[in-house]
């Protein structure tokens, strides 16, 4: 975060205002670049489109060089149900997801906390530990956590999940917390630690709500890695009522034949959740970002 | 934010240990514990799911394992000469940075333009910005398939739309070709990373104050010149930021060519991390063998950049 | 800092060090674990499997069934980790079996199979799944292999009759496209799903194949490389097939052809209901080979096998493979239009008339030919060819083949 000079307002809750800026709309420049961003909207969401497109193909006409289908299948968002765990596997995504993001901030936060405000011994070591597991792939330690999980009788349980996705997502919310407390200046917490609050009192009261932005980003890297977590899911989960909503979907693809339409339907299921969570989320970070800027 | 070491906290007037000078009465035994409350947790968590196995990975690229799976003795570094003289060994690793440079590259030049456009004001900003997350909310894995799906020679729609364009004289099988599957794959994968480093950068840019503009403006600065001098170098820590995430996930890549191309024909379309996973229906041992390469290449790809970015140094 | 770090590691490890290897379950419960051959919930062998178990656990109280089913694409992947960590399974059911006798991990057939199922086994499965003469997996289901083909197709592209040889395949297919009847005249498949299936087929019409007489392996014999230098030139170079065989997979050529964009191409029994859900006229004939149809189509097996390991006590495994290779066994080849290899199952499929359209693929299967099932190499060989043998239609065969061959050689070694 670039250093910011003066003390930081609170953050606004509730929308800046931004956007609409009534008589000068339709200035060229404006234009152009409306017209642009709309298009790149498209370009992005068009992938999507077409899997929502593919899931409403009826059986038949999957093979078909055609747009749009000829009949629009309704059923196959009701049939993905019934066809797959899907609605078992929604669950137990919502729950390691939610149980990650969260274990995730519990954690992390104290450690970022106290590596911004403290020069201790190892402190950089601390930091580049924590950088360097980020770049262990969970898919080349598949068979290590398959047997340690195995080991502890752990496998087909969401804690499992749990735990792994929440370490796998560490590096990053260590990373972005602790530059975040960073640039936030201490001299509030030492008044409240003056008045005999201890630290980690401090660290709630007065930087957790300070740090807010950060404390979203990291939350919705946190779920939406979680959330699509594919590997592992796969290797340390064996009943399918069991596994998440990534390794439910992939049953679509059989030993002869792949169920695209199902396939498809059951992914659009599964994105709505994140995309209804942004939703929500989307507005705190921007304004949370904005209130930094000095006016 | 910043990819700084976080600047050690200027100490005004405290001493190593970071104790705050006031009333001492309060200090229970738990201070003395330093920094262990607080990072104990990560450390913890990082050791028992992440340093175990590894520890399990490095052996195993020490271990001659069946094809059945059941542990055969030492192989000492026989895995390891095995790795280096496939044959397709150097054009995998080849592909690999070509596969890593281009995408951090596209990606990056990309996203600071879409973050310039979509820090504008504009009707439909808000709706515009949540598109750009659908990538991200997606699975990498899910979207993959879908473009697999989209090119797909028989009925792909993308096809459909070339051929409808005139761009194409007839439907290709483009990911069946490594020629054409690479950009298309490339083009996928940043694709999938444009959110995350676009939103990354919006925050960059929005925190750069709005005086600096005016002064550069009062100055008679060009928009370019505000650019280069002004924006770029305030961006620098949240593009270093997306850079190093970049490379690392972009290295690491799996599910993206794994469903489009599962890396073949051959092995033709193969990142180190996919030839990893193929060894894997051949040798356990090699394949253990390959992750620790990848590994070590990770690792020293980062440590250059961060050395030519210094890092280190509060600048 | 450093100091806890290296405790909680010692901790961690000592953990995992006393955990022990064998699942300590109690020996009254079998662990099952199988391949998933549906692909939604509603045809899954979950479904299969269940009721077996249920049937089985009301004939046999005080053992119980522990069901696992994997995909197909991950059941062998599964394996593997379970084994390394030293989870094995009780039974196993799944592709191929040899590559466990190499690391004598099973139970021989007659440890854990009564006399009398054994033998309403089928003799040419039964003798498959030998090893060195000591029969080890146990068959599950079969299949065959023949060329399948649109008959609408055909008659627009004006092919009065299935080819029998390669030079009408290729005169045919030709006429196919001459006449736009189809997309793809010809389809196939070399991607890394089936290469090894694909390309047996191929090689049998011109008298080569995996292993000569003796067992050893003859991947790049001379009658295999002239084999894919003819489909190089006769299919792949003038377009008559998919542009990029090497990298099209199996699923894709059947689902092609249920969607009737597929002239002809060689089929398995599942292909029978994807065609008739797609509305396709189809028809089946035995497989061109190069002076003409074979003899010996592509027999294909999935197997069964025991651990020796797995945890549970062998009266149990027994009572359970006996119980399920009565006519248990039909309601599965049934669920999946797949070929028993029991005697009496074969012989209610072949007379209750509900098995019309399977009749061609029984036919041949008397006289069908395997792979090198028995050889505890053949699972990497075949690993091997599925990931780089359809380059051979791409780049050089004789090198390609070549390679796999070098690769076969010292695989053999290794399992010596």
């Amino acid at each position: 975060m670039a250093t910011t000079t003066a003390t930081r307002p609170a953050p606004k809750k509730g929308r800046t205002p931004k956007g609409r800026t009534p008589k000068r709309a339709f200035r060229p420049r404006t234009l152009v670049i409306t017209a642009c961003a709309w298009l790149l909207a498209a370009v992005f969401l068009a992938p999507y489109l077409e899997m929502i497109v593919t899931a409403l193909r009826p059986k038949e006409e999957l093979r078909d060089r055609t747009y749009l289908p000829q009949n629009l299948e309704w059923a196959n968002f009701i049939d993905v149900w019934k066809e797959s765990e899907l609605g078992q596997n929604l669950q137990v995504t919502l729950v390691v997801a939610g149980g990650a993001t969260l274990l995730v901030l519990l954690v992390s936060l104290p450690a970022a906390y106290y590596t911004a405000r403290m020069r201790y011994r190892g402190r950089k070591l601390f930091l580049l530990l924590v950088l360097v597991t980020q770049m262990f792939q969970p898919t080349a330690l598949l068979v290590g956590l398959y047997r340690e999980f195995h080991q502890l009788d752990m496998l087909n349980s969401v804690w499992t999940l749990i735990l792994t996705n929440a370490a796998f997502n560490l590096a990053f919310a260590v990373w972005i917390l602790t530059a975040y407390i960073s640039s936030i200046p201490p001299e509030l917490e030492e008044a409240a630690m003056v008045d005999g609050t201890s630290r980690f009192g401090a660290m709630i009261k007065v930087t957790l709500p300070l740090a807010l932005p950060g404390v979203v980003t990291a939350v919705i890297f946190t779920f939406i890695t979680s959330w699509n977590e594919f590997v592992m899911g796969l290797t340390l989960t064996t009943e399918p009522d069991k596994q998440p909503l990534t390794v439910g979907i992939s049953n679509f693809i059989g030993n002869y034949t792949v169920q695209w339409n199902y396939l498809f339907a059951a992914s659009v299921v599964a994105i709505v959740p994140v995309i209804v969570l942004f939703a929500f989320i989307e507005r705190h970070v921007v304004s949370g970002l904005t209130a930094g800027s000095v006016k | 934010m910043s990819l700084k070491a976080p600047p050690s906290p200027a100490s005004s007037g405290r001493g190593r240990g970071g104790r705050a000078a006031g009333p001492v009465s309060r200090r229970s035994g738990i201070a003395r514990l330093g920094p262990l409350p607080w990072i104990a947790p990560v450390i913890l968590l990082i050791l028992a799911v992440v340093v175990w196995p590894v520890i399990e990975l490095i052996r195993t690229s020490f271990l001659n394992i069946s094809i059945a799976g059941k542990v055969r003795g030492s192989a000492g570094t026989d895995k390891f000469e095995k790795l280096f003289e496939e044959s397709d060994f150097g054009a995998v690793l080849t592909w690999t940075v070509i596969w890593t440079v281009v995408v951090v590259t596209a990606t990056m030049l990309l996203s600071l333009a879409l973050a310039q456009l979509f820090n504008q004001k504009f009707p439909g900003r808000r709706i515009t910005r949540w598109a750009l997350i659908a990538p991200w909310a997606a699975s990498v894995l899910m979207t993959a398939i879908g473009f697999k799906w989209m090119l797909n020679q028989t009925a792909g729609v993308l096809n459909t739309l070339m051929l409808d364009l005139g761009l194409i004289d007839s439907s290709k099988d483009w990911l069946g070709k490594p020629e054409t599957a690479w950009p298309w794959m490339m083009a996928v994968a940043v694709f999938v990373s444009l959110p995350f480093t676009t939103y990354t950068l919006l925050a960059g840019l929005q925190t750069i104050p709005q005086d600096v503009y005016e002064a550069s403006r009062i100055d008679g600065a060009g928009p370019w010149q505000t650019y280069r001098h002004i924006t770029l170098p305030m961006l620098r820590p949240a593009f270093l930021v997306g850079v190093v995430i970049n490379l690392i996930n972009v290295f690491n890549s799996f599910p993206i060519i794994w469903a489009m191309t599962q890396g073949g024909p051959g092995y033709d379309t193969s990142t180190s991390m996919v030839f990893m996973y193929k060894l894997k229906e051949t040798d356990i041992g090699e394949s253990a063998a390959m992750s620790v390469v990848n590994f070590l290449m990770v690792v020293v790809l980062v440590l250059i950049f961060l050395k030519v970015s210094r890092w280190n140094e509060e600048d | 800092m450093v100091a806890t770090g290296a405790a909680t590691l010692c901790m961690a490890l000592g953990l995992t060090a006393c955990g022990g290897d064998s699942d300590s379950g109690d020996s009254k419960t079998i662990k099952l674990v199988a391949a998933d051959y549906g692909d939604k919930a509603s045809n899954a062998s979950k479904v299969y499997w269940n009721q077996v178990k249920k049937e089985f656990e009301k004939a046999h109280k005080g053992y119980k069934v522990d069901v696992q089913v994997i995909n197909w694409n991950e059941i062998d992947k599964s394996v593997k980790n379970m084994i390394q960590a030293g989870d094995e399974p009780d039974l196993l059911q799944t592709g191929g079996y040899a590559d466990k006798v190499a690391d004598d991990l099973l139970y021989k057939a007659d440890e854990v199979m009564s006399a009398k199922t054994r033998e309403n086994l089928i003799p040419t499965f039964a003798e498959a799944g030998e090893v060195d003469g000591t029969q080890y997996g146990i068959p599950w289901v079969s299949s065959s292999r023949v060329m399948f083909y649109n008959k609408d197709v055909f008659k627009k592209a004006g092919v009065k009759s299935p080819p029998k040889t390669w030079d009408e395949l290729a005169a045919a297919a030709k006429k196919i496209k001459d006449k736009k009847a189809a997309e793809t005249p010809y389809a196939l498949p070399l991607g890394p799903e089936e290469t090894q299936g694909e390309t047996m087929m191929w090689e049998l019409g011109n008298g080569g194949g995996y292993t000569d007489a003796d067992g050893k392996y003859t991947l790049d014999s001379a009658q295999n490389v002239e084999t894919f230098e003819w489909l190089k030139t006769n299919l792949v170079k003038p377009g008559l097939t998919y542009a990029n065989p090497a990298s099209t997979d199996r699923k894709t050529a059947f689902a092609d052809f249920a969607g009737g964009k597929v002239g002809m191409l060689n089929g398995h029994p599942s292909l029978i209901q994807m065609a008739k859900g797609g509305d396709v006229d189809y028809g089946v004939a035995p497989i061109p080979g190069k002076e003409g149809p074979l003899e010996s189509t592509l027999g294909v097996a999935d197997w069964m096998m025991a651990f020796k390991d797995g945890g549970a006590e062998k009266e149990g495994v027994k009572k359970f493979l006996d119980f399920t290779y009565s006519k248990k066994m039909l309601a599965f080849d049934e669920m999946y239009n797949l070929m028993p290899v029991t005697q009496d199952a074969l012989k209610t499929m072949q007379s209750n008339g509900e098995h019309k359209d399977l009749e061609p693929f029984f036919e041949v299967l008397p006289k069908a030919k395997f792979y090198p099932l028995g050889d505890t190499s053949w699972d990497l060989v075949s690993a091997e060819i599925k990931k780089t043998g359809g380059k051979a239609v791409v780049d050089d065969p004789k090198q390609v083949l070549g390679d796999l061959q070098k690769k076969a050689e010292s695989a053999a070694a290794d399992t010596k």
